[in-house]
């Protein structure tokens, strides 16, 4: 008799048990399955993503933004962009989603100890980088200097400013710029490439790790090389749309990678050996 | 329907769809085919696989344009100067077929005239095709032996309509190119059995099988086939009806399958129209806009749940099956005419589908030989089908038209009912997109269609995207004389500057809200193609 | 894999006791087989009465054997909404065991690189359930039909390994191979049907399969367009042009019989809930690919096709050692704007011969 299969594709119910409103577009929501078992048993890494299931809305990724080192629960900060993110910011606390996962490759925390860490985001793209700071300064001595460059569109739209918070006070050097600026700024305006420019890390022990849209992306790739980051020394999670999960149903492909088994967490030396548009466009 | 009418006497394709893949030399004019009939855009790219030249009119450059060997882009509204122009040039060069208008054409001479008159340098100006454009154009169709004219709703829905159809007539029996295989003028409907409905009289003007309701011998036939008395003048046209009602003269009406408060011109008028009816009844198979101004709505089975036939673009009537049964209380339409009727106390009696055949076939000269067990083989047949031994009929007007001559109609460029001017400064145009079928009613439900798209796109010229500081994807407002919508920007140089497009696919951008009510006198068919608009730009609040 | 002993082990089964066989099979199996109906198609269908089937084993059928392993549209849970919670029933689905009959090479071939497929990375629980318990008995081709070219992509005309059975046609009787366990068990159980085979039929099969090497019609450069995927040189002029004519139908990927991307959405039925559904896609739409919001990270004009042909004849190639395409022919018929995998491969060769 053929073994049993396991049905990878069952959404598992877990409960809304804190919502952070991150801006006027980005909530974090503090999940936990409603299983207790299972959910003490979940394990998962920074850099990988759930599958989030709405009533009538399908599936959606969405990375995770906690870290395993505080287990109990999966925080997955979450923008407006299509009808299931619409949904789930219409979720209360004591509300029920459907999640499976963890999937993807995560980031190369092994490879990452020791070094220097750059984080450069922009807006929800701080949300999977964050479960990378987190897991940093809870084994603080395994990693260096920890620096996050962080651009958003207007200061009201700086999302994540409790974790910012904290992360200053643990010693993490936290440096946010916006595109336009509002009454009452006074940090720098611009493109957070120029945040770059005040910048002098020792390249033999530092990693960058980037996340934002396309357009920064590119710019922020420029200026690292420059600035002489070789192309195994920058890393990044890429954004695609998904249905399984598991590398069958091919939504996500990238020039003959999957971004769900292959990525999303690549280096930019992996990414250079494949036509995609974040490089060529 | 009335251009062709007039000069061939039939208004419908003279070939077969596949005959197309045969023709040495396609002229497209009006027809986004790969969008709108893709079926048929097949055939004409396998035909340019085999060598074929394509030629395509159209003021966009459309895929088929891309895919063209020459493409005339016209400024809209100017299809009779351009087609003028082709043929003056056919003239001048020799190219008329001068055995086939004597032995089978009349008015020859009036249409030569006309053309002689004609400044060529100043036609094509009043075009916007460089002129050599257009006499390449007009010596590759001229010259080839084998050239159909593919011609869609670009061409018909303007206030010329009718004279731009048989302007495309008068061509095409210039060139001598009808009444053989692979070669002819076709006409692609827009919607399916479109061509059954018009075959069964489904015109003001017309009894089944185009017979002419003032013509008192086929009134009478049909009255002794009824059993009753039978109106001696022509109906009203659609937009009469959806339109003011004929002043009010209207107070009930029966919609079947149509969704006026979206597909109709000047869409507040209709409203109006509807509204102001004492009795509204609407078959549709899902609610549509219109069907929520009705007092009574009958739910109809959709194809796949009746059985009986179609009859398509190349006059073919083919078998539908009973795929499934009607969900819920729905019926056929035939059920819901038949009820309807039974109760207004005109009992009629068809058990099947079938039976009805019978009696399509016996008041209906074209349809005489077509009874479902016959159309049951192979793929149905195509009319003229005059008897149950007759094959069907490939191509029309062999050896003599319709009519008896094909008639030439010359005619002189009429403007558009309406033009940009200072006020209204871009000129619209409206059509279709390939994930959609008109007003949506069917496919928007789709989940894949949907995915693939959700929303009217408004394509404008990155010049006048450009004056207006608009982005890629912006919310943009459109505003004509009579309405305004909003809708996303779509900046593309498949537009020229100076006009826009866009779909009336979509209820929440209702695009005859703003379209003209200006009609063409021949076929009473609105200009939808034309209109004079702006765009604004949606301040951020 | 093909047993050692099995490979030069193979019987005789005469066609006149051919339906006797399939109605022993019938009893205890689900059979499907290529049949022609009225419309005269010929079409993989679930036999219920085997005398009014017409079994047509030459003429390819119009389908592959995708739908039955990947249905069209499989509901995968049905879900409901309540106050106490939003959750996901599974689906009960009894697939019968069944018989495959009269599978040819390509579609046989096909259901191995779909094995693959459900699982490489993770095992699909919903194809393989429909998978496990079937058997496949193949039928190799004497006469390949006109779009057909299977010998440039490794998948035909015959088929040394793959199938539990495997039919060769002889004229009056077939040459039956076995291929795997279940087929020895078939030949066992029903031992009566079969007979020994001859060293002049083995010489018969190796003669037939000669002739049908020598009837492709087409000469399809397979290996050449994969060699130039590979070293990246199909010039972007064949790109540009190839999505220019795609009309964005789906009907290549339909019909394909490795094409197995697929999507995941659902259906709401009621206020309390609705299903789940698994549905076939197409690499070649927009949408697969353009994400919540709007933004498309596959490049518009020509990203699409790019992807189509690149996945097939040079990732599979990567990854399995061989096309993803099994020379079935299917798109070439489909296709409505003359961008089939024949026209790639014969445009990216052109000037490179």
């Amino acid at each position: 008799m053929p073994q049993p299969i396991a049905d990878i594709y069952l959404p598992r119910q877990a409960r809304v048990e804190q919502i952070v409103a991150e801006n006027s577009q980005i909530a974090t929501f503090v999940l936990a399955f409603c299983d207790r078992s299972y959910n003490d048993g979940f394990r998962y890494q920074p850099g990988q993503f759930m599958l989030v299931s709405m009533p009538h809305c399908g599936e959606a990724p969405i990375s995770i933004s906690s870290t395993a080192t505080r287990p109990g629960n999966i925080h997955l900060s979450v923008r407006r962009a299509g009808k299931l993110t619409h949904a789930m910011h219409g979720l209360r606390v004591g509300d029920t989603l459907g999640l499976r996962g963890p999937y993807g490759r995560p980031f190369p925390m092994e490879q990452l100890a020791g070094r220097d860490l750059l984080f450069v985001a922009g807006g929800i793209g701080l949300a999977p980088l964050r479960a990378v700071v987190d897991t940093c300064l809870d084994q603080r001595d395994r990693f260096g200097a920890l620096t996050v460059l962080y651009g958003s569109r207007t200061p009201s739209d700086i999302a994540f400013q409790g974790d910012l918070e904290l992360w200053r006070k643990q010693g993490v050097d936290c440096r946010l710029t916006v595109d336009a600026a509002e009454p009452g700024w006074d940090g720098p305006v611009g493109l957070v490439t120029a945040l770059l420019d005040d910048l002098a890390p020792e390249l033999d022990k530092s990693t960058a790790l980037i996340c934002g849209p396309p357009l920064m992306f590119r710019a922020v790739l420029g200026k690292l090389a420059a600035m002489g980051f070789g192309d195994h020394q920058v890393l990044t999670t890429m954004e695609r749309h998904m249905k399984c999960g598991v590398g069958i149903c091919r939504h996500c492909h990238m020039d003959g990678k999957l971004a769900c088994v292959d990525g999303p967490v690549f280096s930019l030396a992996e990414l250079r050996k494949l036509k995609i548009l974040e490089l060529d466009g | 329907m009335a251009g062709l009418a007039t000069t061939f006497g039939s208004g419908a394709m003279t070939n077969s769809i596949n005959e197309i893949e045969n023709a040495e030399v396609i002229l497209v004019s009006g027809s986004n085919t790969t969008e709108a009939h893709p079926q048929v855009a097949r055939r004409m790219l396998e035909a340019v696989d085999r060598g074929a030249r394509l030629i395509v009119i159209d003021p966009r450059r459309t895929r088929l344009a891309e895919c063209s060997h020459l493409h005339l882009a016209l400024r809209p509204g100017t299809d009779i100067p351009l087609l003028n122009a082709m043929m003056r040039v056919l003239l001048d060069e020799g190219l008329a077929d001068d055995l086939f208008i004597e032995m089978r054409t009349e008015n020859f001479l009036a249409l030569r005239d006309m053309l002689n008159r004609l400044d060529l340098a100043e036609t094509a100006e009043l075009t916007g095709v460089p002129l050599p454009l257009i006499r390449q154009a007009a010596q590759l169709y001229g010259r080839a032996r084998k050239a159909v004219i593919c011609y869609c709703l670009g061409v018909t829905q303007h206030v010329c309509g009718t004279e731009n159809v048989q302007t495309i007539a008068n061509l095409a029996m210039l060139a001598g190119h009808i009444e053989k295989e692979d070669t002819g003028v076709d006409p692609l409907r827009g919607q399916n059995n479109v061509q059954g409905a018009c075959d069964m009289g489904a015109l003001p003007n017309m009894l089944p099988s185009y017979q002419d309701v003032h013509n008192e011998d086929f009134r009478e036939k049909f009255e002794r086939g009824w059993g009753v008395k039978l109106p001696e003048a022509p109906g009203l046209t659609l937009v009469e009806m959806t339109h003011g009602g004929a002043q009010g003269s209207i107070r009930g009406m029966f919609i079947m399958g149509e969704n006026p408060m979206l597909s109709d011109p000047t869409l507040s008028k209709v409203e109006e129209t509807l509204r102001g009816l004492d009795f509204l009844a609407v078959s549709d198979i899902f609610l549509t806009e219109t069907a929520r101004l009705a007092q009574v709505v009958f739910p109809a089975a959709c194809f796949a749940e009746k059985s009986g036939s179609f009859t398509n673009s190349e006059r073919r009537v083919q078998m539908v099956r009973q795929a499934v049964p009607p969900p819920g209380e729905c019926r056929a339409d035939s059920e819901i005419i038949m009820e309807l009727s039974r109760r207004l106390g005109y009992a009629m009696e068809y058990d099947s589908s079938g039976e009805v055949m019978e009696e399509i076939a016996l008041l209906s000269p074209i349809y005489g030989g077509m009874h479902h067990d016959r159309l049951e083989q192979n793929w149905g047949l195509q009319w003229p089908c005059w008897d149950r031994n007759h094959p069907g009929t490939p191509f029309l007007h062999k050896y003599y038209f319709t009519r008896g001559r094909g008639h030439f109609m010359p005619a002189n460029h009429t403007p558009p009912g309406e033009l940009p001017g200072p006020e209204y400064p871009l000129l619209l145009m409206t059509g279709r997109i390939y994930h959609h079928y008109h007003t949506g009613t069917m496919t928007r439900k789709s989940e894949r269609l949907t995915r693939e798209c959700n929303q009217a796109v408004l394509q404008i010229n990155p010049l006048d995207a450009k004056a207006q500081g608009l982005r890629q994807g912006e919310t943009v407002r459109l505003v004509s004389r009579r309405g305004e919508i909003t809708l996303a920007a779509g900046i593309t140089d498949q537009v020229e500057p100076g006009m826009v497009y866009t779909t009336f696919h979509f209820a929440e951008a209702p695009i005859n809200l703003l379209t003209n009510d200006a009609f063409d006198t021949g076929s009473r068919c609105p200009e939808y193609k034309v209109c004079a608009v702006r765009v604004e730009k949606i301040m951020d609040s | 894999m093909v047993h050692a002993a099995a490979a030069t082990h193979s019987h005789l089964l005469k066609k006149d006791h051919l339906k006797g066989f399939l109605r022993k099979l019938a009893k205890e199996y689900r059979l499907v087989a290529p049949v022609r109906n009225r419309h005269s198609d010929v079409l993989f269908t679930v036999i219920d009465d085997l005398d009014a089937a017409e079994i047509e084993l030459t003429e390819p059928p119009q389908n592959s054997l995708k739908q039955f392993f990947l249905p069209q549209q499989e509901r995968l849970y049905t879900y409901t909404t309540t106050a106490e919670g939003y959750d996901f029933q599974p689906v009960q689905a009894t697939i019968p065991p069944t018989v495959y009959f009269g599978v040819h090479p390509c579609d046989l071939s096909a259901v191995l690189y779909m094995d693959v497929v459900f699982s490489r990375h993770q095992r699909d629980p919903f194809y393989l359930r429909r998978r496990q318990g079937s058997v496949l008995i193949g039928v190799n081709c004497n006469s390949p039909a006109p779009n057909c070219f299977c010998n440039a992509t490794g998948s035909g005309p015959f088929l040394e390994m793959g199938s539990d059975l495997q039919l060769t046609d002889l004229g009056d009787r077939f040459l039956v191979e076995i291929g795997r366990a279940p087929g020895q068990a078939l030949i066992e159980r029903w031992q009566v049907f079969f007979s020994p085979s001859a060293d002049k039929d083995r010489a018969a099969h190796y003669q037939t399969f000669l002739e049908a090497r020598g009837r492709f019609s087409r000469q399809v450069h397979v290996e050449q367009a994969i060699r130039q995927l590979e070293a990246d040189t199909v010039p972007e002029q064949v790109w540009t042009e190839l999505s220019l004519r795609c009309q964005d139908c789906g009907g290549c990927a339909y019909l394909c019989p490795t094409c197995t991307c697929f999507t995941i959405s659902d259906q709401q039925l009621d206020d309390a809930g609705g299903q789940r559904l698994r549905s076939w896609d197409a690499c070649t739409f927009a949408g697969f690919t353009a994400m919540a919001g709007g933004h498309n990270p596959v490049q518009a004009k020509t990203g699409a096709i790019r992807q189509r042909f690149t996945h097939k004849l040079r990732d599979d190639v990567r990854q399995n050692g061989r096309p993803s395409c099994v020379g079935c022919g299917r798109c070439v018929g489909i296709c409505f704007g003359g961008t089939d995998i024949v026209r790639f491969v014969e445009r990216a060769c052109q000037g490179s011969l």
